[in-house]
């Protein structure tokens, strides 16, 4: 089974960290992105751009309709996002226990639809 | 196998034996699967130009043990694993060997390699990986085309199950006799596993991603003509061909899933139908006693017989049910014979035996109980509480067939509710 993981925050919260403390956390975060793309569950790992590159994108009359994001007014963004590929479900909640942020925020958790039939 | 298989075909073929020729003579099954694949690759691409040589599997071998030499001097000078390989045999000799030199060799061969690749200590999705990859022949792109992930992902996932193999020190041969009758449960729950995955509405690009239940139809082919009289082999067989045979009937125009109960049967394939009726017959002619594939093979043949589905014999289902609920107890299993109770003793019994399996934690997350609820509800004539759970079980559900078949049923019985 696939899982999305989602991490949210806002720009506020990621200026509070110190800038000495950032290269640890890089690091933390890399040696976990190695350690599951290494056993194969990882399928990807992604931070997105800050909230004023995010777009909006409607189709109006054929033609492309592009108008700045993102589409909810909350206090807080989705930051990054991680696709697993695990045998079960405790093994993904597992993994996204040991995501470093994790002590802090919560990881949103979302199974993602299989095409095949769920197996008995 | 019959006429004139294509090179892909026919390199597939000869992969497991060409690996198990590579194994034996060199030992160290990772670098040997190595070798191989870039032999197979090798082949792929001058055979179609140049010709398929007289003797393939010489060929084969032959490159792969170049190919094996090349990575082993590479890692000597990294002096790696100075003393692991032997490389004193003589070429000639490999190329000597006929390609159909030993069949009785080839087939305990493969069925080795099959106990490797599926050996319990793999994590199940390295079991599959390894075994589509190192018996089934596919490269890792194709695998991962058939997973739906990154070839990247695949290729990490395949290397980790061949360094468990080495870090465990594995070895090539065939299981203990005390041990055997549980590994070959492990081999026939991973070809399991590689045919339901691939029972999906959409097949894909089968150009990319190969289809896996018919690759795990090969595979057990394969692991047949190792172990002809095996009950549970030809269990297993029967059981997917039975499956295989209703796949021109199980997807409407739309790729909706279409229920056994709704199926046009004439669209069945009726030579799969035949050919697994055969094989059942012939596994429940043993002395053995009945495993649980041979039981659900029978269960799908009792569906097959009828020529419509009011002529199923329910009763006879009923008691394969409650054999395969007392051989193999399993949550799903109870479920399906909550089913069968239903149509043999009517729903509510049925309804009855739901609410004892409530307390099941594995059914209890999932949408399984939930939609068997609702067949039973529907059954019973309560159509409204029947709606609302198909669309309780279609909110759990993981699979997106399952989810737009149970919306669908939802829908069918209250039009006007959104």
């Amino acid at each position: 089974m696939k899982y999305l993981l989602m991490i949210y925050g806002n720009q506020e919260k990621w200026d509070s960290i110190p800038a000495e403390e950032w290269p640890e956390a890089i690091a933390r975060q890399d040696a976990f992105n190695r350690k599951y793309r290494e056993t194969g569950e990882l399928v990807g790992a992604y931070g997105l751009a800050d909230a004023v590159n995010a777009r909006l994108v409607r189709r109006e009359n054929g033609a492309p309709a592009v108008t700045d994001g993102p589409y909810l007014e909350t206090k807080e963004y989705m930051a990054s996002f991680y696709l697993l590929d695990c045998e079960s479900e405790e093994r993904a909640l597992q993994i996204a226990a040991e995501i470093p942020s994790a002590d802090q925020d919560a990881v949103e958790f979302w199974p993602v639809l299989h095409e095949a039939p769920a197996d008995a | 196998m019959s006429g004139a298989p294509g090179v892909e075909d026919l390199l597939r073929e000869l992969a497991p034996q060409v690996l198990v020729a590579l194994v034996r003579r060199y030992g160290g099954f990772d670098l040997c699967e190595d070798a191989v694949q870039e032999a197979l690759l090798a082949a792929a691409l001058s055979w179609p130009a140049e010709g398929v040589p007289d003797n393939p599997r010489g060929w084969l071998v032959t490159v792969a043990s170049r190919r094996l030499v090349d990575q082993v001097r590479a890692e000597r000078s990294r002096r790696l694993r100075e003393d692991r390989v032997v490389l004193a045999t003589p070429q000639s000799e490999l190329l000597a060997r006929p390609a159909d030199a030993d069949p009785e060799t080839d087939r305990d061969d493969s069925l080795t390699l099959l106990f490797l690749c599926c050996h319990p200590a793999l994590s199940t999705p390295s079991r599959i990986a390894l075994t589509l990859r190192a018996v089934g022949g596919l490269s890792t792109a194709q695998i991962a085309a058939a997973f739906l992930v990154p070839e990247p992902t695949m290729a990490q996932r395949i290397s980790r199950a061949k360094q468990s193999i080495r870090t465990s020190n594995l070895p090539f041969r065939p299981p203990e006799a005390a041990e055997r009758a549980e590994r070959l449960a492990e081999v026939l729950h991973v070809l399991y596993l590689i045919f339901n995955e691939g029972y999906t509405a959409s097949d894909g690009d089968s150009l990319t991603a190969p289809s896996l239940s018919g690759e795990a139809i090969r595979l057990t082919r394969l692991l047949r003509r190792a172990l002809p009289e095996d009950p549970e082999v030809l269990g297993l067989l029967a059981l997917m061909l039975f499956a295989d045979a209703r796949r021109p009937a199980r997807t409407a125009p739309d790729g909706s899933l279409v229920p056994l109960s709704e199926q046009d049967r004439s669209r069945w394939d009726r030579a799969l139908v035949d050919e697994a009726a055969a094989l059942l017959t012939r596994a429940l002619g043993g002395a053995s006693p009945l495993g649980p594939y041979q039981l659900q093979a029978a269960i799908a043949g009792v569906h097959t017989e009828a020529a419509d589905p009011s002529a199923t014999d329910w009763p006879q289902i009923l008691g394969l049910y409650d054999l395969l609920e007392k051989i193999a107890p399993n949550p799903v299993t109870s479920l399906n014979r909550a089913v069968a109770v239903a149509m043999v003793h009517g729903p509510a019994p049925a309804l009855e035996l739901l609410a004892a399996l409530e307390a099941d934690a594995r059914l209890s997350r999932g949408h399984r109980l939930l939609a068997t609820r609702a067949h039973l509800l529907e059954l019973q004539g309560d159509l409204t509480e029947a709606a609302s759970a198909y669309r309780a079980a279609a909110h759990r559900a993981l699979s997106a067939p399952e989810r737009r078949h149970l919306l669908t049923r939802a829908a069918r019985l209250s039009p006007k509710a959104s």
